[in-house]
């Protein structure tokens, strides 16, 4: 019973046979040779771990380094465009005009500039996120009670104090769902970057599939890169549960 | 009025918004360790007073001396109270009193937990010390923003309708620390309140603020005497002060009829 009860406490564990029921009745509903059997699908899986474990350890790199690299510059400029209305002014326009833009049609221009390697991957990917984390900083900076200010001013607080007690901490919970996003963001980018010059990356493996028409090995891939993204968004809640411990939040 | 040795001193001071003076003019001298009870129709300017004798709004024209100093910015030793607190959720009580401290000292990790939990104790909240804001009751709260704001050591103690916010039996126990930590630290203190009750238990002196922020004092020579609620004389003393500030409205009404 007790047993029972941790299983079912499980969203993951939930998610998981969730999503092979819907895939199980999608296969019998629809009889045909591009979908593939859940289960067919995890045994192949499961035989190939070892290769396919290559190509999302070299995805998830890209995509730490990315996302670390795209917070090293967003957060300052979210930062300053919070706290500067002058420079607030003339960014926002500028960000509304670049946030809809699918940047992906910039690869070409990227590959030229940076060459075909995992350079311009990479910097597509800063591009493509480093707009959502500077907006989501932004807010979060907007959003701080003026009240708090004035209650760091009867403090008589330093700038640096002033960072150091109540922006970071305040901006923190929107780092993480910018965060979020960035991530989801980046893993469906995948697959379009590592279309180009390389041999790693699971987004490759999912095409190669697809134009060899292996479609067991290209769900194989899919399942895979669902078990990344898992992987990485655990990562963030148990990272913000630590951090900002009085944001609590179920699940 | 003219008192040189004042701790606090304002001279001339207006502040206005757009064309309205809030405070025109204004010269007050407040003295050092006593107790000041401010009161006033809602609107007339109190909270501005206040905001400018904390620093956070410069006067248009005039000037403010604390300890013979003019005040351009914030002092370290003036404390504020805000009505809202303005606790940081992401603070637990520890967090949020030691804030102030570690801020201006460089003092070693155990010293700076061992006066929080001075503080702590001394506010009867050491068990909350663990506690978010919204962990906590109205009354908690309130002893965790007066805890950290008196851990500095204020010389100068602003509080901006302190109990307004609490319910009745919470208001006494505060408005007891509030008057315990007077007698202890022999702060110079001016706190807003739109409770007679409150003016005549916690002032010294009682500031009734009329328009244009022109302000009367009245001594309260009940002040500090030991379990002064319970006496019929405390009321007397509150009948007195009522009068007083109705006197008051009407000679703001007559003025302000004769313009
Ligand atoms: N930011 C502002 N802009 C314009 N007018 C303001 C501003 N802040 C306050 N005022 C006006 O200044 C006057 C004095 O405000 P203040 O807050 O000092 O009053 P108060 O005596 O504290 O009132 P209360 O007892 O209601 O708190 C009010 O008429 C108010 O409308
Ligand atoms: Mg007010």
């Amino acid at each position: 019973m007790k047993y029972l009860r941790t299983i079912s406490n499980n969203q993951l564990f939930i998610g998981f046979l969730t999503t092979l029921l819907a895939w199980q009745v999608i296969y019998f509903l629809i009889d045909t040779h591009t979908i593939p059997a859940p289960m067919e699908t995890l045994i192949y899986l499961y035989t190939m771990k070892l290769p396919v474990l290559l190509h999302v350890l070299a995805s998830m790199s890209r995509v730490l380094v990315a996302v670390g690299i795209a917070l090293i510059i967003g957060v300052p400029i979210g930062i300053f465009a919070g706290i500067n209305h002058l420079f607030n002014q003339f960014f926002s326009p500028f960000l509304y005009y670049i946030y809809p833009i699918p940047k992906v049609a910039f690869l070409p221009v990227l590959m030229l500039l940076y060459g075909l390697g995992n350079q311009s991957k990479v910097i597509l990917i800063i591009f493509i996120i480093v707009f959502q984390i500077i907006l989501s900083v932004r807010d979060g900076v907007r959003q701080i009670p003026s009240s708090y200010f004035t209650v760091m001013d009867s403090f008589a607080s330093s700038t640096l104090s002033k960072y150091r007690y109540l922006i970071i901490p305040a901006i923190s919970p929107h780092i993480f769902s910018g965060l979020r996003i960035s991530i989801g963001i980046s893993l469906a980018t995948l697959f379009f970057a590592e279309n180009y010059a390389t041999t790693y990356g699971i987004g490759y493996y999912i095409l190669s599939a697809w134009t060899k028409m292996d479609y067991i090995e290209m769900f194989s891939g899919i399942v895979a890169l669902s078990f990344l993204g898992i992987l990485m968004f655990k990562a963030i809640d148990l990272l913000e549960a630590k951090t900002t411990p009085w944001n609590k939040k179920p699940f | 009025m003219k008192n040189k040795d004042a701790f606090i001193r304002l001279s001339d001071v207006s502040y206005r918004f757009g064309e309205r003076a809030v405070i025109n003019q204004l010269s007050l001298s407040l003295d050092k360790g006593v107790s000041y009870a401010l009161i006033g129709q809602s609107g007339i300017g109190k909270s501005t007073l206040l905001q400018l004798l904390a620093g956070f709004i410069s006067p248009d024209s005039g000037s403010i001396y604390i300890n013979d100093k003019k005040l351009i910015k914030p002092r370290v030793k003036t404390g504020f109270l805000f009505q809202e607190l303005g606790l940081f959720p992401w603070q637990t009580a520890f967090d949020s009193i030691k804030m102030p401290l570690q801020m201006h000292t460089s003092v070693q990790k155990e010293s700076l937990k061992s006066s929080v939990f001075k503080w702590l104790k001394e506010l009867q909240i050491e068990d909350c010390h663990e506690r978010y804001p919204h962990e906590l009751s109205g009354g908690q709260k309130q002893r965790v923003a007066l805890a950290r704001t008196l851990i500095t050591e204020p010389d100068f103690l602003l509080m901006d309708e302190p109990t307004t916010a609490i319910d009745a039996m919470t208001k006494e126990s505060i408005q007891a620390l509030i008057l315990a930590q007077h007698k202890k630290q022999q702060t110079t203190m001016l706190f807003v309140t739109h409770d007679i009750e409150e003016a005549v238990y916690l002032g010294e002196v009682i500031l009734i603020m009329r328009e244009g922020g022109k302000i009367t004092r009245i001594p309260n020579p009940l002040f500090g005497i030991e379990n002064n609620r319970e006496t019929l004389a405390f009321y007397q003393a509150c009948i007195d002060v009522r009068k007083h500030i109705n006197l008051e409205m009407e000679l703001d009404e007559v003025f302000t009829h004769n313009k």
